[in-house]
């Protein structure tokens, strides 16, 4: 049978940013998928090396809007432990505040898109509507919605007073409710269901070798989560275990990204009953030495910064491995054999981020 | 700091890579680091339930440096990645974008690579 090659974007109404894959297609049938990226590609990591220690941190926000605050405490977390500094313990609460607003945003925001790439637009609709709750909070603790800039080394910059967290508290309750509701669709729906069980299947250990991270590597049976594994932050103090599906199809996808809304409403009360009261921020004088690996847990999975110091206020390299980077090669895994119609949600399934990808 | 950290020779390298393969480490990421002398660092991150193993191979830019993307798949795009930005002679990867992964015609080459780098206007 004839082989046709189809281009597949970098413009696609799927596509939230340009990402382009060949698809060579027998019939209906992808057979192979080669990816090109390269139309966002911002050379962020060179311009780290001209910026120093502190405006670094906020470089380093810009190669993500979705997760600007995880990268920025990878960041920080990277220059902290070259300088043996010890942040204080309120800030370490703080910090898995915002980082889990932000997972939150994220996994509604890929909710939405998802009900979108299969044309359900009210489901949509309703996914991002509770996202708004989201953003609010963060507006309300932060003063920006999206590039928070709370992080900074040492600490934090702001801090979330006792009346506001438990604001925070009543809108989580208030999103778990509204999730609860709209999850039903994505659990129980015939034509949802459809779209998503057995599509782009992954087995745990093709997703453990082709370095899948994330919800991509958990929804295959991979129980992988850097904060339960690093216990960075003060995740070391709370009651965490990675969310784990086995089916490895685009609907176990799904449910550990619902699951994953529900476990940071869970670690959201259970800072609220453990921050303690103290400094948010401790001051950091001189410039770091070395080299250091950092990695934190972002919505889409594990993040990497490889930072190298050489005493000066400039570092020598920034170093960024982003989890989209590593779910590129499972997509490509996935795709083969699967239906030229199912390509939008396989795609949408590793939750793409070009702009992180690319840097 | 950096922990788990061994020196490698480019000899070595299919033998050290394919030995990680075995004893069931992940492959995370490569990260490239021109040192400005004329060598650059490649260092290879393997992880094992939360735990990173490295290596770091010293080359230069003449160095022909095998690909380890057909033992590890993943490493593929890391590959093209260092290839293009800092002219890393590596051979053999399993799909090679040709120096246009990231970059487009007319774009600089190699532009983290030193002498070449470009330079960033400062204010």
């Amino acid at each position: 049978m004839p082989k046709s090659v189809i281009p597949f974007g970098p413009q696609h109404p799927v596509l939230p940013e340009p990402l382009q894959l060949k698809l060579v297609l027998q019939d209906e049938k992808v057979v192979e998928a080669i990816p090109a990226i390269g139309y966002v590609h911002r050379g962020l990591e060179k311009l780290t090396e001209t910026k120093d220690i502190q405006q670094n941190i906020f470089v380093v926000e810009r190669i993500c809007g979705i997760c600007s605050f995880m990268h920025a405490l990878a960041y920080c977390q990277g220059i902290e432990e070259l300088m043996n500094v010890q942040v204080p313990d309120r800030a370490r609460y703080l910090r898995v505040v915002w980082g889990e607003l932000h997972r939150t945003h994220s996994h509604l925001l890929w909710l939405g898109l998802l009900a979108d790439a299969f044309g359900f637009e009210s489901l949509f609709m309703q996914a991002w509507r509770c996202r708004e709750r989201v953003m609010d909070l963060m507006e309300m603790t932060a003063g920006s919605r999206v590039i928070i800039s709370t992080n900074t080394i040492g600490g934090t910059r702001r801090d979330i007073d006792r009346e506001t967290l438990g604001h925070i508290i009543s809108e989580v309750d208030i999103i778990q409710a509204e999730l609860k509701e709209f999850e039903q669709v994505f659990m129980y729906d015939y034509t949802v269901q459809h779209r998503l069980r057995g599509v782009g299947v992954l087995t745990k250990e093709d997703a453990y070798k082709l370095g899948a991270v994330g919800p991509v590597g958990r929804a295959s049976g991979l129980a992988q989560d850097m904060r339960s594994s690093l216990r960075y932050a003060a995740y070391n103090e709370l009651d965490i275990e990675p969310i784990v599906e086995t089916e490895g199809d685009s609907y176990a996808r799904t449910m550990v990204r619902i699951r994953e809304l529900h476990q940071s409403a869970d670690l959201l009360h259970q800072v609220y009953d453990k921050i303690p009261d103290g400094e948010i921020a401790v001051p950091v004088k001189g410039f770091p030495t070395g080299e250091v690996i950092s990695r934190v847990e972002q919505p889409r999975g594990e993040v990497l910064y490889y930072l190298k110091a050489n005493g000066t206020k400039n570092l020598e390299r920034v170093r960024v491995r982003t989890p989209t980077f590593a779910n590129i090669p499972p997509l490509m895994h996935m795709l083969p054999g699967s239906l030229l119609s199912d390509v939008p949600v396989l795609i949408l399934c590793i939750d793409p981020c070009i702009s992180c990808t690319e840097r | 700091m950096l922990e788990n950290i061994s020196d490698i020779t480019t000899d070595q390298l299919i033998s050290v890579t394919q030995q990680a393969d075995l004893d069931g480490y992940r492959f995370v990421t490569t990260s490239c680091v021109d040192n400005n002398n004329g060598t650059l660092d490649l260092i290879y991150h393997y992880d094992l339930d939360g735990v990173l193993k490295q290596f770091r191979l010293q080359v230069t830019h003449e160095t022909e440096v095998p690909s380890i993307s057909r033992i590890f798949y993943a490493a593929l795009l890391v590959e093209n990645e260092i290839k293009e930005l800092f002219n890393v002679n590596i051979i053999g990867i399993v799909i090679d974008y040709g120096g246009h992964l990231l970059l487009s015609k007319g774009a600089p080459e190699s532009p983290m690579a030193y002498p070449n780098q470009i330079t960033i206007e400062r204010r």
